[in-house]
């Protein structure tokens, strides 16, 4: 293993000094020249077709500026998924009809805010209500109302996977279980709510602010919707207030925002309110999960059966990769001998579905780690015992899918069981509290080009100069998660030099190089991370050639870059600081700076992943007997991210995901009537705020990835899975009450407990 | 998001503020600590042409005790001002824990306890114990004055029997006899910063381990907060036992009127006005007897 | 009717004609340029936008401009003393990794300094009530509880 200098060091991160003193500039705080401001015309109709919009009154309002329908702008759906045009299912502005209640219906773009929430009151739209469905059952019953015409029983995206024979493997078990789980949508709930501003220069070109965790992406799609070429569309992603997989799509008021800014030559800004995120924004997503799974007498699996079906709402938006992801996972922590998956994307009459951290893992883990725990009882085993035997290895091969690679699992479940004392806890129950276990696998990023991008899934521009310092260029996407510290970090550690020695340009496509992928599935660190390697290599090997030749050393010299100077490792003497060395590298290309470009895509590694991570968590709970209420007292998390780069932000990752997950588990939801969100103000859509939180303890088991980036993999993402079927675990060892329906509220509480 | 537009005053004595609004006819609105009404007239709930800020009258920003009459509280005495007087958190600290319960810190640095009663939210959490401590509100208008038991100030949610161009300018609690003890209990069923799902103030007075009379007001389980009268009476003549409190909890269960809404069932609200009347009223009664009569 | 505004803001003042309607939150950031205090649901549960008020922690966008006439208001951009000398809470929150995203960030240092006047040596469950009302999705609180903690302790020497 490697010894490291800077990597592993908590090096300060980059942008929080701006950030501490107010001065990071986030889409909101921008502000151009005569910008103007745009507002959304949504439905209040969950299913209606849209019959005349009029919107005279609206233009003639004294300082509206433009008014667009969809009669406006070109016709053009857009999605995601690129490479599945069928799967583009969204129309900027709703063309005949609308299909939730906060479907965008029109733009008005004006002087100030208050006149464009003014004119769009004056905007007047006749529609004709049509039977709607909330839900997966009437989405998919005979007749249900078909909500998008191409796809008459409601159902977008099949997808099966299998190996085996199942029906053969639960014949021959000895023990076999069935069951149904429903899970909730939650919020991904950023801080900054989403805003664009756009600019348009007098040779019909854009430059969009917008906050987002995929610049290309928005890059591409914006570019197509408004019928320009790539190249005259510029995204730039400012200071992002979290993004949780929420903002990895092209949105609407990107559009409106550009298209405005072209039509009225002036800046346009577009932000939401918080009132528009929770009643419209996307969420995740709800699902029904058949799971039947086998075991040998002795608690070996030998089947699963998995049959999803994803509430998707609206519009697939990142619903197809869900559902893909939502079989991996069901798939990915335990060795199935044999498996069937088949998940099934729903239309509903609600806002969309998407990605939100975790993309499909939390839902499908619950589901998982529930069995397994139940199966654990049944079977009279010890939960951990049943998982040490069933657990994945290194080198594993999930048949069909892909194959494990660095795997420190086993680890994660002795350590998080010593440092919980959960075998004792278990096994001497206090009244009131409850011990619970949950597991996790998780991605470092996907390697299925649904996006169909035409370039490298990540790539990295090196720059280096004679005084001794690099310039870092990247489209990877900090959204708060730390990329703009641990790329540059992981530069430092191959070039030898300091963090300071390093700037950094990031996600803007114009300047950065082609391209990336975005911010979402674990992906920016071992993808970006090994674009930075590639180009870092590139760099050293001109530096290392001048040093050989300034020196004239033997071709057999092993050269390094550290603590700011390039020498032989043999003979340290034989060497030149950074500087001195960069300087005479250009000598040689006759003054041409030296510039390299790296690049990661992901090849031959199967269907899901590059690289797994793992961990287990324990949570202890207290139940109170009288309300049900239950108050989580402590996790105990241990988890495998191969090398640990920067531990300070992986602890970051590792603690915000147990707010996410407590909320799962517990106190979020959105309420809905009718289609109609009523839960839209975080007094209402209640996340765990710093009293709520409970004691964490964690523990990162050492491996490391050779697929990553200096051994590192995902972290933090797939944290957001074990929380949830931890408390319940721990939930039902203080009360006997079993979830099958998250969120775990003190009313399901007081009616299932069997004890307490 | 912008307000709706509106006029704007602050007036420096009371009286200028009745007359303001009388003047200013339909459409006008006091205001105090400004949290909940901003919001209100921010979703269009409410529309208001002016807006008269009491912040500058300074009479009623003072609270004043005096030991044989009771507490007064000025209709701008901030929230946070309430929860951590040092006389109101010794003689009467189960109000200063209802001021403490409401919101978070920037809001109770805003917002008034008057306001909170003014707004009547069925879930006011300041409204409970000061009606069980038979606090009453002090109305001012133009030419002249009355106090009205906090017991009869609410009428529905939203509503009070403020007339028109009147002005709480703030709320009166007798200092309670020798031998009593109030609680406020409140709770959430989803975290513990929230409006709460049910919330409960219990005054009692106690003759050695008698209860001699009892006060149990239950909040967010009625259009109003509401007295739990039947509830008092299993308390009252009797030792504060667990039977006792059991019993009680179970009346004021049965006699609160709860609705479903996004923040709990009806049908879990009442659990919960069982288990806080027993919990309110042990608290109430372990409070009386460290100040026996 | 617009009215004349004098605003005292992190000591300089500022003569202003506003909409009476307007709420502190939008004249700071859009009138006076001061976007380090943000926006984050405009209903006073989030804390985002929190700055102080003659000395206490207020929700900006619950604040009418017109009604802080006269009175001293602290934003975010007034903590540190220069480009160079941050406050201490700033430099805690840095030191300690309570950053993330930063969107919580002005708020949350707000309501530490509130809190820090009034309470030079908070346990942890007094830090922990006095920044309720701030929310933050990406730390889980952890790291900003311990800054707050470590702050109080320089603000002190």
């Amino acid at each position: 293993m490697q010894e490291f200098v800077t990597i592993g060091t908590n090096v300060t991160r980059t942008h929080v000094r701006d950030k501490a003193i107010g001065a990071a500039i986030y889409t909101d705080d921008i502000r151009l020249p005569g910008m103007l401001h745009g507002r959304l015309l949504r439905s209040p109709y969950a299913h209606a077709r849209i019959l005349h919009i009029d919107t005279t009154k609206a233009k003639a309002l004294p300082g509206v500026k433009g008014v667009i329908t969809s009669e406006d702008i070109p016709r053009i759906k857009f999605g995601n998924w690129r490479l599945f045009p069928d799967t583009q299912d969204e129309y900027v502005l709703a063309v005949d009809k609308v299909r939730f209640i906060g479907d965008e219906v029109a733009a008005v773009v004006a002087i100030d805010r208050d006149t464009a929430e003014e004119a769009l009151s004056l905007i007047k739209v006749e529609y004709e209500e049509l039977p709607a469905s909330f839900d997966i059952d009437t989405s998919i019953r005979e007749g249900a109302p078909v909500i998008h015409e191409a796809f008459p029983n409601n159902i977008s995206i099949h997808r099966k996977v299998s190996h085996g024979d199942v029906e053969k493997a639960f014949a021959e078990s000895d023990y076999v279980r069935e069951d149904v789980f429903h899970v909730h949508a939650i919020s991904g709930a950023y801080l900054e709510p989403c805003a664009s501003v756009a600019q348009c220069d007098y040779s019909g070109k854009i430059t969009l602010w917008t906050s987002t965790q995929v610049p290309y992406i928005v890059q591409c799609l914006l570019a197509t919707t408004l019928g320009m070429r790539e190249n005259d569309v510029r995204v730039i992603k400012p200071h992002v207030g979290g993004g949780f997989g929420a903002k990895m799509e092209l949105r609407k008021w990107d559009f409106c925002a550009a298209f405005m800014a072209k039509k009225l030559g002036k800046p346009v800004k577009f932000t939401l309110s918080r009132e528009e995120e929770f009643e419209t924004g996307r969420r995740r997503h709800p699902m029904r999960i058949y799971s039947k799974i086998g075991f040998t007498k002795d608690g070996m699996l030998t089947a699963k059966d998995l049959q999803i079906y994803l509430d998707g709402g609206a519009y697939n938006a990142m619903g197809p990769t869900a559902t893909f992801l939502c079989g991996n996972y069901g798939l990915m922590l335990y060795r199935y001998k044999s498996y069937r998956f088949h998940g099934q994307h729903v239309y509903t009459n609600k806002p969309p579905a998407s990605a939100i951290r975790g993309f499909g893992s939390p839902q499908s883990t619950f589901c998982t780690e529930t069995q397994m725990n139940m199966a654990a009882e049944e079977l009279g085993i010890d939960p951990l015992d049943l998982r040490l035997r069933n657990a994945v290895h290194e080198g594993d091969v999930i048949p069909e899918l892909s194959k494990i690679g660095s795997c420190g699992f086993a680890e994660c479940l002795e350590k998080v069981a010593e440092a919980s004392q959960f075998r004792k806890k278990r096994k001497n129950p206090k009244k009131g509290r409850g011990i619970g276990i949950g597991c996790y696998s998780f991605i470092s990023g996907g390697v299925f080009n649904w996006f169909n991008t035409q370039y490298p899934f990540s790539a990295a521009e090196v720059r280096v100069f004679a005084d001794g310092t690099a310039h870092l260029l990247t489209m990877a996407s900090d959204i708060g998660q730390g990329s703009d510290t641990v790329l540059p970090q992981i530069l430092a550690e191959e070039l030898g030099l300091k963090m300071e020695d390093i700037r950094v340009t990031s996600a803007d496509t114009a300047m950065t190089p082609q391209a990336d992928l975005g911010s979402w599935g674990s992906r920016v660190t071992l993808m970006a991370g090994n674009a930075v390697i590639d180009a870092a290599k590139k760099i050293k090997e001109k530096l290392f050639g001048a040093v050989t030749a300034h020196f004239n050393l033997n071709v057999i010299h092993d050269l390094e870059c550290k603590n700011g100077k390039v020498y032989s490792k043999g003979r340290p003497d034989k060497g030149l600081t950074f500087g001195e060395a960069v300087a005479l590298a250009q000598k040689f290309q006759r003054g041409e700076p030296l510039v390299e470009r790296g690049s990661y895509t992901p090849r031959g590694k199967g269907l899901v992943t590059p690289a797994f991570s793992f961990g287990a968590q324990v949570a202890e709970v207290e139940v109170d007997k009288d309300t049900g209420l239950v108050e989580v007292k402590k996790m105990y998390t241990a988890h495998d991210c191969g090398t640990v780069l920067h531990p300070q932000s992986v602890e970051g990752q590792l603690e915000g995901s147990i707010q996410m997950s407590l909320g799962y588990a517990l106190s979020e939801q959105f309420v809905l009537e009718g289609g109609k969100t009523l839960s839209t103000t975080f007094l209402d859509y209640k996340m765990p705020s710093a009293m709520d939180m409970p004691e964490s303890e964690s523990i990162c088991v050492d491996t490391y990835e050779v697929e990553g980036p200096l051994g590192a993999k995902e972290a933090g993402e797939g944290l957001v899975s074990p929380t949830a079927p931890a408390i319940a675990d721990a939930v039902y060892d203080a009360t006997g009450y079993r979830c099958y329906d998250l969120p775990i509220t003190p009313d399901k509480v007081l009616k299932g407990k069997t004890k307490l | 998001m912008s307000l709706t537009k509106f006029d704007y005053y602050a007036p420096e004595r009371v009286e200028d503020a009745c007359r303001l609004l009388m003047e200013k006819g339909e459409g006008a609105m006091v205001m105090a600590g400004g949290t909940d009404l901003l919001i209100k007239i921010q979703r269009g709930l409410l529309k208001t042409q002016t807006l008269i800020d009491l912040q500058k009258i300074e009479s009623i920003h003072d609270i004043t005790f005096d030991k044989d009459k009771g507490l007064s509280i000025g209709a701008m005495a901030r929230l946070n001002d309430v929860a951590n007087h040092p006389v109101i958190k010794e003689k009467f600290p189960a109000v200063s824990e209802a001021a403490l319960a409401t919101a978070n810190v920037q809001i109770r640095n805003m917002g008034t306890v008057v306001g909170n009663l003014c707004n009547a939210a069925p879930s006011a959490d300041n409204a409970p114990v000061l009606m069980a401590m038979g606090a009453v509100v002090n109305l001012v208008r133009s030419n002249g004055e009355r106090q009205i038991p906090l017991e009869a100030f609410f009428q529905g949610p939203g509503l009070t029997v403020i007339q028109k161009g009147e002005i709480v300018t703030s709320v009166f609690v007798p200092t309670p006899p020798a031998g009593s003890g109030a609680s406020y209990q409140h709770i959430s069923a989803r975290g513990k910063v929230d409006i709460s799902a049910v919330c409960v103030g219990v005054m009692l007075t106690m003759k050695g381990k008698t209860c001699q009379t009892a006060r149990i007001v239950l909040g967010a389980v009625a259009p109003v907060p509401m007295r739990a009268l039947r509830a008092e009476k299993v308390i009252e003549g009797n030792p504060i036992s667990k039977e006792v409190l059991e019993k009680a909890g179970i009346e004021a269960s049965k006699e609160c009127k709860p609705i479903s809404d996004l923040r709990a069932a009806a049908e879990y609200r009442k659990i919960l006005v069982g288990v806080l009347t027993a919990r309110a009223v042990n608290e109430a009664a372990k409070r009386a007897s460290k100040k026996p009569n | 009717m617009k009215q004349l505004v004098t605003l005292n803001v992190n000591g300089n003042t500022y003569s202003l004609a506003i909409d009476p309607w307007r709420t502190l939150n939008e004249v700071l950031r859009e009138d006076l340029n001061l976007t380090g205090t943000k926006l984050g649901c405009g209903d006073g549960d989030c804390g985002a936008c929190t700055v102080l008020v003659n000395g206490r922690s207020v929700s900006s966008c619950l604040t009418l401009a017109v009604a802080v006439q006269g009175k001293e208001i602290t934003t975010v951009e007034g903590l540190a003393q220069s480009g160079e000398k941050l406050h201490p809470i700033q430099e805690a929150f840095i030191e300690h990794g309570a950053i993330q995203c930063g969107f919580c960030t002005a708020g949350m240092e707000m309501s530490a300094l509130n809190l820090l006047k009034q309470n030079p040596s908070p346990t942890e469950e007094e830090i922990r009530t006095a920044i309720a009302g701030n929310l933050c999705r990406c730390t889980g609180y952890y790291k900003i509880v311990e800054a707050i903690g470590d702050a109080a302790k320089k603000m002190k020497v």
